[in-house]
C-alpha cells in the first residue's frame, strides 16, 4: 500500500518536481502513470524508495512512514519493493542466472533456496534456456525480462517499473506489459510509469496522468488523457 | 551482516583488487616500501640501543677514600652508594688488587720488576669502589651527589661518550619516526585512491545493490577487504625481505670488521622479529583497512 499525502519535491529552490500530491494505492493495483516528459514521474519513484526525500508532505509505503525511516532500516523498506528501469540496468559481467542470483546474494538469502527460486523467476519470463547467456547477447526485451526475474526474486509485494518499455519495439512492449499483469494477478503491487498510449488504453487499469508535478487525472480502466 | 555472505564479500574483495591491478600493485608498493623502511630502522635502532646499553652498563665511576677510613666506615660507604637509584651495582676493589691489576698492565712480563714492591705497596691507600650505573644519563648527578658525601677523597668519572651516544640514537629515533609517518601517510592516500577507484568503477553494481536492499555493511565490506589484503601483502612482503636481509647483513658485518667484534654486538633476528612481525602486520592491516573506511565514508553514501 501506498500513501501520498500533499508531497512536494523541490531539486533546487523554485520550480517544485512535485507539487502537492496526494495518492492512495491499495494493495494488489496495477497502477499506470502517464504524463510529459518533465512531469515528474520519475521523481515520484525516487521517493518511493527513498533514494530522494520529499521536501514536504507525508509517504507512507507499506505502513512505513519514509520521512522517519532510518538509514539502517532502509534496506528492509528496499527488500520490499522490486525496481525496473528503462535501461535495464543489469550487471554486463555476469550472466543472466548470476544477474538474478545476485539480487538475492546481495540480501544474504540462504543459498540453498537461491537456485530453486532463480529457476522460478527464468521460467515466469520465459528464460529458462538463455539462463547462461551474458547481457550483451540478449535483445532488448529479453534483458528487461531478466531485469524483471531480478526485481521479482525477493518476492517483493510492490513492484516499479519506470517506462519499462521506453527502449522496446511494440511486440517486446506487449511481451513486458502481459508479464507485469501475469505479476499482479499473482497478487503483487505494481506501478508503471510508460509513454506507451497505446498499450494502456488496451490495457483499461487505473492511470494517473500527471503535469508539472501535479496529478491532472486519475482514472479507473483506462484512458490516456494527455494533451501536450 | 551474515557469515554465508562473508565468503561472498571476500572473493568480491580479490576481485576489486585484480579488476584494479595497477592502483593495488601500486598501494602494495608504497605499503611495502614504508614497512620495509619501518623495519630497516626498528632494526637499526634496536641494534644500537643494545650496543648501548651494553657500553652503557660498562660506564663505572670509581670512587676513591680519604686516608685513613676504616674497614666498617668504607662498608657504610658501600652501603650508602648501593642504595642509590642510579647504581645498578658497585665492586669493592682492595689495594692489593689494585696493585696487581695495575703491576700487570705496566710490567707485563717483567714481573720481576714488579717484586722490588711487593711488601711496600706504592698503591696501599688506592683502594675503591666501582661503581657500575643504570644509565649513562645519570653519571653527573651521581657523581655530584658522591663528590659531596665525607670520607670521599676523589671520584673518577668513565668518558662520557656514552651518554652522547644515547643522544645520537634519540635523534636516528626521531628522524626515522617523521620519515615512516610520512610514508604511511602516502600509503594511507594511496589506499584510499585504489578504494575510490574501485568504487567508481563497481558505481553501478553498488547503485543497484543498494536499490535491491543491500545493507551498508555489505555494501562496504568487499572495500574493506581489499584495503586490509592489501595492507597485508604491504606487510608481509617487506617482513620476508627484512628477515633475509637480517641473518646476511649481520654476518656480512662481522666478518668484514672483525675487529670491531667486541663493540658490535647484535641482538638475534628472532628477538628482532618477536616485535617486528605483529607490529608490522598491525599497522599494515590496520592502514588498509583505516584507508578502505576513510574512502567510502566519502563515497558510498548514496
Ligand atoms: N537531479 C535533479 N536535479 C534537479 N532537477 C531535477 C533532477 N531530476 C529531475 N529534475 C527536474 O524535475 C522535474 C521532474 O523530473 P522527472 O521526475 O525526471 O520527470 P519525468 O520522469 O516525468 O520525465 C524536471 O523538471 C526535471 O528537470
Ligand atoms: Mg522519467
Amino acid at each position: 500500500m501506498i500513501i501520498l499525502e500533499n508531497v512536494t519535491k523541490e531539486y533546487t529552490s523554485g520550480t517544485p518536481a512535485l507539487n502537492g500530491i496526494d495518492l492512495r494505492i491499495e494493495k494488489g493495483e496495477f497502477v499506470f502513470v502517464v504524463g510529459n516528459s518533465g512531469s515528474g514521474k520519475s521523481t515520484l519513484i525516487k521517493l518511493l524508495l527513498k533514494e530522494l526525500d520529499a521536501t514536504s508532505g507525508k509517504i507512507y509505503v507499506n505502513k512505513k512512514y519514509l520521512n522517519k525511516i532510518t538509514r539502517k532500516r532502509l534496506p528492509s523498506l528496499r527488500r520490499d519493493i522490486g525496481v525496473v528501469f528503462q535501461d535495464f540496468r543489469l550487471l554486463p559481467d555476469r550472466n543472466v542466472y548470476d544477474n538474478i542470483a545476485f539480487a538475492m546474494k546481495v540480501v544474504e538469502a540462504p543459498s540453498r533456496i537461491i537456485r530453486g527460486r532463480v529457476l522460478a523467476m527464468l521460467s515466469m519470463v520465459g528464460l529458462l534456456d538463455k539462463y547462461k547467456s551474458f547481457p550483451n547477447e540478449l535483445s532488448g526485451g529479453e534483458q528487461q525480462r531478466v531485469a524483471i526475474a531480478r526485481a521479482l526474486v525477493n518476492e517483493p509485494s510492490i513492484l516499479l517499473c519506470d517506462e519499462p518499455t521506453g527502449n522496446l519495439d511494440p511486440e517486446n512492449s506487449w511481451e513486458i506489459m502481459k508479464i507485469l499483469d501475469e505479476i499482479n494477478k499473482r497478487g503483487t503491487t505494481v506501478l508503471v510509469v510508460t509513454h506507451n498510449m497505446e498499450i494502456v488504453q488496451a490495457m483499461k487499469k487505473r492511470t494517473i496522468t500527471m503535469n508539472n508535478g501535479k496529478i491532472i487525472s486519475d482514472v479507473e480502466k483506462g484512458g490516456y488523457f494527455y494533451e501536450d | 551482516m551474515k557469515i554465508r555472505s562473508l565468503g561472498y564479500n571476500i572473493k568480491q574483495g580479490f576481485k576489486n583488487i585484480y579488476r584494479n591491478k595497477m592502483f593495488s600493485l601500486a598501494s602494495i608498493a608504497t605499503m611495502t616500501a614504508c614497512l620495509f623502511l619501518f623495519g630497516v630502522f626498528y632494526s637499526i635502532v634496536t641494534n644500537f640501543q643494545y650496543m648501548v646499553k651494553k657500553a652503557e652498563n660498562s660506564v663505572c665511576v670509581t670512587v676513591f677514600f680519604d686516608e685513613g677510613l676504616s674497614d666498617q666506615q668504607k662498608s657504610d660507604i658501600g652501603k650508602n652508594i648501593e642504595s642509590r637509584v642510579e647504581v645498578a651495582s658497585i665492586h669493592y676493589t682492595s689495594a692489593e688488587e689494585a696493585w696487581s691489576t695495575f703491576s700487570k698492565d705496566y710490567f707485563g712480563q717483567y714481573q720481576d720488576l714488579a717484586e722490588g714492591f711487593k711488601d711496600d705497596n706504592p698503591l696501599a691507600s688506592s683502594d675503591s669502589y666501582s661503581v657500575y650505573l643504570n644509565d649513562a644519563s645519570m653519571q653527573p648527578t651521581l657523581v655530584t651527589y658522591l663528590e659531596n658525601m665525607d670520607g670521599i677523597s676523589q671520584v673518577n668519572r668513565s668518558d662520557v661518550m656514552a651518554s652522547s651516544l644515547s643522544n645520537v640514537a634519540i635523534l636516528v629515533g626521531y628522524a626515522s619516526v617523521a620519515i615512516i609517518v610520512i610514508l604511511l601517510a602516502v600509503s594511507i592516500f594511496l589506499i584510499m585512491n585504489t578504494v575510490v577507484i574501485g568504487v567508481t568503477v563497481r558505481k553501478d553494481e553498488i547503485s543497484i545493490m543498494k536499490l535491491i536492499g543491500a545493507t551498508d555493511m555489505f555494501v562496504n565490506a568487499p572495500f574493506v577487504v581489499e584495503g586490509v589484503v592489501i595492507g597485508m601483502i604491504g606487510s608481509i612482503i617487506p617482513l620476508i625481505i627484512i628477515r633475509y636481509m637480517y641473518a646476511n647483513i649481520i654476518n656480512y658485518v662481522l666478518t668484514k670488521f672483525s675487529i670491531l667484534n667486541n663493540i658490535l654486538a647484535f641482538l638475534p633476528a628472532s628477538s628482532i622479529f618477536r616485535v617486528l612481525t605483529p607490529v608490522t602486520l598491525g599497522v599494515g592491516i590496520g592502514i588498509g583497512f583505516l584507508g578502505s573506511i576513510l574512502a567510502l565514508r566519502k563515497h558510498t553514501n548514496v
